[in-house]
C-alpha cells in the first residue's frame, strides 16, 4: 500500500511511524525540510519538501500510484483543498485532518462534493474516548468483533481483590486474560506467577460480559457513584465537544475558560453548561467552583503541563476521576507513575482512528494503547498462514505477541496453551510495538526465498531469547 | 557507538560477499585454475564467520548516524580484507598487501593494478576482481540492503553514507525499494552492454569481465594493453559510451523510466557533464592532431574514449596517453578530479559539486556589483540549504588538502612530481592509470609497500567520500553510548 502523508506534525509523524511498521511505502510531504531533515532520520520513508497544494508537486510524485493521502497540515483548509486535488489527480483514497467545529454539521456535504473519502476530527475523537472513561470505571482502549471482546485497562490501585496476589491465583479471571501490566510507567508481560502489585494498571482482554462483571469489583470501590459533576479546564475543541456531550447525558458540567471573547461563543453554543471566566491555575477560584466535590476534572487546555497539574491538584482535592490531555508523546512514561487517572493523547487516538479506517480487509479493527508501545489488533485468519491448526505454544510467539481471545462461530474464548487457530476464526492480538514487524512475519503469508529465510531465521533467534 | 548492530551487520556483509564469491569458484573449477582451492577456502571462511556474527543477538536494533558510517566504512574494510584473499592464497600477487591493494582497487572500482601481467592469472580470479568492480559501483551495502528487509530505521544512514554525492536522494519511500530500483537499473545496462560486445565478436568472458569494469566505472582488463588490444572501433565505441552512460546519475535513468524526458534532459548536473565531456574531447583531439595524428576521426576517437574513461573515473585506454603532448595530460589531469555525476558509480569530486562551487563563485562576483542583492544557489531550480553548500566546501577543501599532504608523501620514495601527483589524484579519484611512473602501460607494482598502503587508503577514501572514514577515525566515534 502505497501512502503520501502531508504535513509532518505529531499526528503526521506518529501515523507515518505505525505505518512503516506496517511495511507500508510511506510517502512524507512537508515545506519544512528541517523536520524532514529529522523525519529521514528516524523513519525509512520517502520524504519530499513541497506544498501540498501545489499541483506540480503532486504530480511530481505521481500521486495517482498512490492509494491513500492523508492531509494532517494544520489547516483545515488546506487539508480539504490537498485531498480534493489529489483526488482529481487521481489518488484513490483522502482522508483530511479538520479539526473546526463549525465544518463538522457539514461534513457529509464536504465529503461528497470535494471528494474526501474520511474525515477525521482529533478533538471530537478525544472527547468520545474521554466520555467512555467517565461512563465506565475503566480506561477503555476498544472493542472488537463487533463489540463481543473489549480490551479495557483498570488502574487497581490498593483494591484488595489483586493487590499481592499472583496472576495465576486471580479468581474470576478464567475467561480473561491479563496482556500487560503497566508498572511505573514500565510494561510487564505477565506470567502466571507475576504478583500484581499496588498502583499496577491491568490491561485485560476478554468477553464484553466477563468485563462488565469484573468492572462490578471496581463499582463496589470508592467510586460507587455515577459521574454526576464535572468540571473542565480548557474551552478549546476538545472542552467544548466533551461538554457537549456530557452536558447532553445530563451531566452538569462546568467549564472553565481563559478568553472572555471564547466563554461568550461556548455559552452561545452550549446549553445547561455553565461556563466560567477564569484562569484554570487560579486556585481560590477553582475551590469558589467546589472543585473538590466534582466527580471528575478534565484538563485540556493547550498545555500538557498545566493540564497534569491541574489534573494532580484536582486529585489532591479529592475528585474521583482526574484526565488530562496530553499531547507531547514523550510524557507518557512518567505519566503512569503520577496519581492520575487517565492521560489521553489526541495524537494517538486519532492515528488510531485512521489506521482502523485504513487496514481495512483483513484487519479489522486496531486500538494504540500504553502511550503508543502497543496495539490491538483484529485479525482475521486467513486459510494459508502457517499458524493455523497449531497448538498455540508450539508457535513460538515471542513475549510481545498475545494472543487474547478467539472468536469462532460468534463464540469468544480465551485460548490455551494447546488451543488452535482455524481459518476464518477472529482473534484479537495483543502486540507490542517492538513486536510489531513478527507479528506481521506470523499473520501474513511468508513470501519464502533463501535469503528472506535467512534473514527470518537470523531474526528469530533474537525474538526467541529464552527457547 | 552501538557495537551489537555493528558486528551483525558487517557479518551479513560477509554472507553476502561469499556468495558473491561462488559464480567466481565455478569459474575457477571449470577453467580447472589454480586458484580454486582457495576460492573455496575463502568463500566458507567467509561465510563462517558471516554466520557467526549476524547471528548474534542484539538488544538495541536502532543504527543512529554514526553507527551507519562505521558498518559502511568497516564493511568495505572487512570485505576488501577477506576478498583479497583469492588472490594472495594462490600466489597471484607476491604479498598480501598486494593483493589487499588490488581488491580494494576493484571494489572502489579503481581499476589500478599491482599485477605486472595479467594475462598470467587464472581466470576465476580475474572474474572475481572484475566482479567487485560491479559489486563495488553501485556500493557493496546498496546491495545487501536491496537483498536484505530493511535494516531497521538505520538502512538510510548506510545508504547514505556509501552513496556518492552531497545529498543522497531516495527514489522509493523504503531504503530496500530504492535500492531494488537502483540495481535494476544497473542490471540492465550490465546486460546491454555485455550483448553488444558479444556482437562486437568479443568473447563471453572478456565481454563480462570489460562490461563490469565499464558499468562499475572501474577498469580491470583482462588484457596487459586494456581495451587498446581490441583494434575495433566498434568495441572503442561501445565501452566508450557505455562508461559516459555509467557516469550519469542513476536516478535519472529511473525518470527517463517513467516518462520524464523533460526533467532527465533538464538536469543541470547531466548537462554541465555532457559539456566537460564535449570540450575535452574536442580539446584534445584538436591538440593531438595538431601534434601527432594525422587523421582527426581517428584522434577523435581516442580522444573520446580517454576523456570518458578518465571523466567517469572508469581507467580503460586504448593508447598510452602518456605519450599525449602536456596539454592533453593536464586536460585528464583536470578531469581526474571532476569526476562523473553525483549517484553514479563513479569516483572524483562529482560534477554537482563543481556546478555548485561555479555558482558559489558567480554569486560572489555578483555581490561585488550589488552588495545587498540576495542571492541564493539554485540547483535545479530548487535552493540548495546553506548547510548543503558549506558541507560542498568543505568536501573540496578536505579533498585537495588530501591530495596536497599524500603527493608529498609519495614523494618521500624519490618518484618525480607529475607521477606523484597523477599518482594520488587517480587513487583518490578512483581512475586507475596515472601518467608517468604509473601511466597506462606501467603500474602501482614499482611503488614500495608503504606507498601502497597508502594509496589503498586513499581509495577507501575517495569511494566513500572522505568524511566516511575520517569521522571513524575519530576517537569521539568509539565511545560506547548508554
Amino acid at each position: 500500500m502505497k501512502v503520501i502523508i502531508v504535513g509532518a506534525g505529531k499526528l503526521g509523524i506518529k501515523l507515518a511511524e505505525s505505518m512503516v511498521f506496517e511495511n507500508m511505502d510511506v510517502t512524507v510531504m512537508d515545506t519544512n525540510a528541517k523536520i524532514l531533515d529529522r523525519v529521514n532520520e528516524h523513519l525509512d520513508v520517502l520524504t519530499v519538501t513541497a506544498n501540498g497544494i501545489d499541483i506540480r508537486a503532486l504530480k511530481e510524485i505521481n500521486i495517482s500510484e498512490y492509494d491513500l493521502l492523508v492531509a494532517s497540515t494544520d489547516s483545515d483548509e488546506t487539508n480539504t483543498l490537498i485531498c480534493t486535488l489529489a483526488k482529481k489527480l487521481g489518488c484513490k483514497q483522502t482522508i483530511a485532518r479538520i479539526r473546526n467545529p463549525e465544518y463538522m454539521a457539514q461534513l457529509d456535504f464536504i465529503k461528497t462534493g470535494l471528494g474526501i473519502d474520511h474525515i477525521i476530527n482529533p478533538d471530537l475523537a478525544t472527547a468520545n474516548s474521554i466520555e467512555k472513561y467517565l461512563l465506565k470505571s475503566y480506561g477503555f482502549s476498544g472493542d472488537f468483533a463487533n463489540g463481543k471482546v473489549q480490551m479495557v485497562d483498570f488502574n487497581i490501585r490498593s483494591n484488595e481483590y489483586f493487590v499481592g496476589k499472583k496472576v495465576m491465583d486471580l479468581k474470576g479471571f478464567e475467561n480473561l486474560l491479563i496482556t500487560a501490566i503497566s508498572r511505573n510507567g514500565v510494561i510487564i508481560i505477565p506470567s502466571g506467577s507475576t504478583e500484581i502489585l499496588e498502583g499496577d494498571i491491568i490491561h485485560i482482554i476478554g468477553k464484553s460480559e466477563e468485563i462488565e462483571k469484573i468492572n462490578k469489583l471496581f463499582k463496589d470501590d470508592y467510586r460507587k457513584k455515577r459521574v454526576q459533576n464535572v468540571m473542565i479546564l480548557g474551552g478549546g475543541n476538545i472542552g467544548y465537544y466533551l461538554a457537549d456531550k456530557l452536558s447532553k447525558s445530563k451531566i452538569q458540567v462546568t467549564l472553565i475558560e481563559q478568553d472572555k471573547k471564547r466563554c461568550e461563543e461556548l455559552t452561545e453554543k452550549l446549553n445547561d453548561v455553565l461556563v466560567i471566566h477564569g484562569d484554570g491555575t487560579d486556585l481560590p477560584l477553582l475551590e469558589e467552583e467546589h472543585m473538590g466535590s466534582m466527580d471528575a476534572f478534565i484538563g485540556t487546555t493547550g498545555f500538557d503541563e498545566e493540564n497534569l497539574l491541574m489534573a494532580l491538584m484536582a486529585k489532591q482535592a479529592g475528585v474521583g476521576k482526574a484526565v488530562a490531555k496530553i499531547s507531547r508523546p514523550n510524557y507518557a512514561k512518567i505519566v503512569d507513575r503520577l496519581n492520575i487517572d487517565a492521560a489521553v493523547n489526541p495524537v494517538y487516538i486519532t492515528a488510531s482512528y485512521i489506521l482502523k479506517y485504513i487496514r481495512g480487509g483483513k484487519v479489522v479493527s486496531v486500538s494504540l494503547l500504553l502511550g503508543g508501545d502497543g496495539e490491538v489488533t483484529e485479525i482475521i485468519v486467513d486459510k494459508d498462514l502457517p499458524i493455523i491448526n497449531k497448538p498455540l505454544r508450539e508457535l513460538n510467539l515471542p513475549k510481545g505477541i498475545i494472543i487474547g481471545a478467539i472468536v469462532r462461530d460468534g463464540k469468544v474464548f480465551v485460548p490455551k496453551g494447546d488451543s488452535v487457530i482455524k481459518p476464518k476464526d477472529r482473534i484479537v492480538v495483543f502486540c507490542l510495538t517492538e513486536d510489531l514487524p513478527s507479528l506481521k512475519m506470523f499473520f501474513t503469508d511468508n513470501k519464502g526465498g533463501i535469503l528472506s529465510e535467512l534473514w527470518n531465521r537470523t531474526k528469530g533467534s533474537r525474538i526467541h531469547p529464552n527457547s | 557507538m552501538n557495537y551489537g548492530i555493528v558486528l551483525k551487520v558487517l557479518g551479513f556483509i560477509l554472507i553476502v560477499e561469499s556468495v558473491l564469491m561462488i559464480p567466481s569458484y565455478v569459474i575457477s573449477i571449470y577453467t580447472n585454475g589454480v586458484d580454486k582451492n582457495a576460492f573455496l577456502f575463502t568463500i566458507l571462511v567467509t561465510f563462517i564467520l558471516g554466520m557467526v556474527l549476524a547471528k548474534r543477538k542484539v538488544k538495541d536494533n536502532s543504527i543512529s548516524a554514526h553507527d551507519g558510517l562505521a558498518i559502511v566504512a568497516l564493511s568495505w574494510l572487512v570485505a576488501s580484507l577477506f576478498g583479497a584473499l583469492p588472490l594472495y592464497l594462490p600466489g597471484s600477487t607476491k604479498t598480501y598487501i598486494d593483493a589487499l591493494f588490488e581488491i580494494v582497487s576493484g571494489f572502489t572500482t579503481t581499476g589500478a593494478t599491482i599485477l605486472a601481467d595479467v594475462e598470467v592469472i587464472p581466470q576465476g580470479t580475474l572474474f572475481w576482481r572484475s566482479f567487485t568492480h560491479w559489486i563495488g559501483g553501485m556500493g557493496i551495502l546498496v546491495f545487501t540492503l536491496a537483498l536484505l528487509p530493511a535494516l531497521g530505521v538505520g538502512g538510510f544512514q548506510i545508504y547514505k553514507a556509501e552513496s556518492p554525492g552531497p545529498v543522497a536522494g531516495k527514489i522509493a519511500p523504503r531504503v530496500r525499494d530504492t535500492a531494488k530500483t537502483l540495481y535494476k537499473i544497473y542490471l540492465v545496462i550490465t546486460i546491454i552492454e555485455v550483448i553488444l560486445l558479444l556482437i562486437g565478436k568479443m568473447n563471453l568472458f572478456d565481454s563480462l569481465v570489460y562490461t563490469f569494469g565499464t558499468v562499475g566505472t572501474g577498469g580491470f582488463s583482462t588484457k596487459n594493453a586494456s581495451v587498446g588490444y581490441y583494434d575495433s572501433t566498434y568495441i572503442h565505441l561501445v565501452i566508450g559510451f557505455f562508461m559516459v552512460f555509467s557516469g550519469v546519475n542513476f536516478s535519472l535513468y529511473y525518470l527517463l523510466f517513467k516518462g520524464k524526458v523533460r526533467e532527465f534532459l533538464g538536469d543541470e548536473e547531466l548537462r554541465l557533464y555532457v559539456v566537460i565531456i564535449a570540450i575535452s574531447v574536442l580539446a584534445i583531439a584538436l591538440n593531438l592532431f595538431a601534434t601527432s595524428y594525422d587523421n582527426f576521426r581517428l584522434a577523435m576517437r581516442d580522444s573520446f574514449f580517454q576523456v570518458s574513461s578518465v571523466m567517469t573515473t572508469t581507467g580503460y585506454s586504448t593508447v598510452d596517453f602518456d605519450l599525449w603532448p602536456s596539454f592533453s595530460k593536464g586536460i585528464l589531469l583536470l578531469l581526474m578530479f571532476i569526476g562523473a555525476c553525483a549517484g553514479s558509480t563513479a569516483g572524483g569530486m562529482k560534477v554537482i559539486r563543481i556546478l555548485i562551487m561555479l555558482k558559489l563563485i558567480r554569486r560572489e562576483i555578483g555581490k561585488i556589483f550589488h552588495p545587498r542583492a540576495v542571492m541564493p544557489i539554485k540547483s535545479n531550480d530548487k535552493v540548495m540549504p546553506n548547510e548543503t553548500i558549506a558541507g560542498i566546501n568543505s568536501f573540496i577543501a578536505l579533498y585537495l588538502l588530501i591530495f596536497v599532504i599524500s603527493t608529498l608523501l609519495v614523494t618521500l620514495e624519490g618518484v618525480d612530481l607529475e607521477s606523484a601527483a597523477s599518482s594520488v589524484a587517480s587513487a583518490l579519484g578512483n581512475i586507475g592509470p596515472a601518467l608517468g611512473f604509473a601511466g597506462p602501460t606501467r603500474n602501482f607494482v614499482e611503488y614500495h609497500q608503504i606507498t601502497k598502503v597508502l594509496f589503498t587508503f586513499l581509495m577507501l577514501l575517495g569511494r566513500l567520500e572522505l568524511f566516511t572514514i575520517i569521522a571513524l577515525l575519530a576517537p569521539r566515534n568509539w565511545r560506547k553510548e548508554v
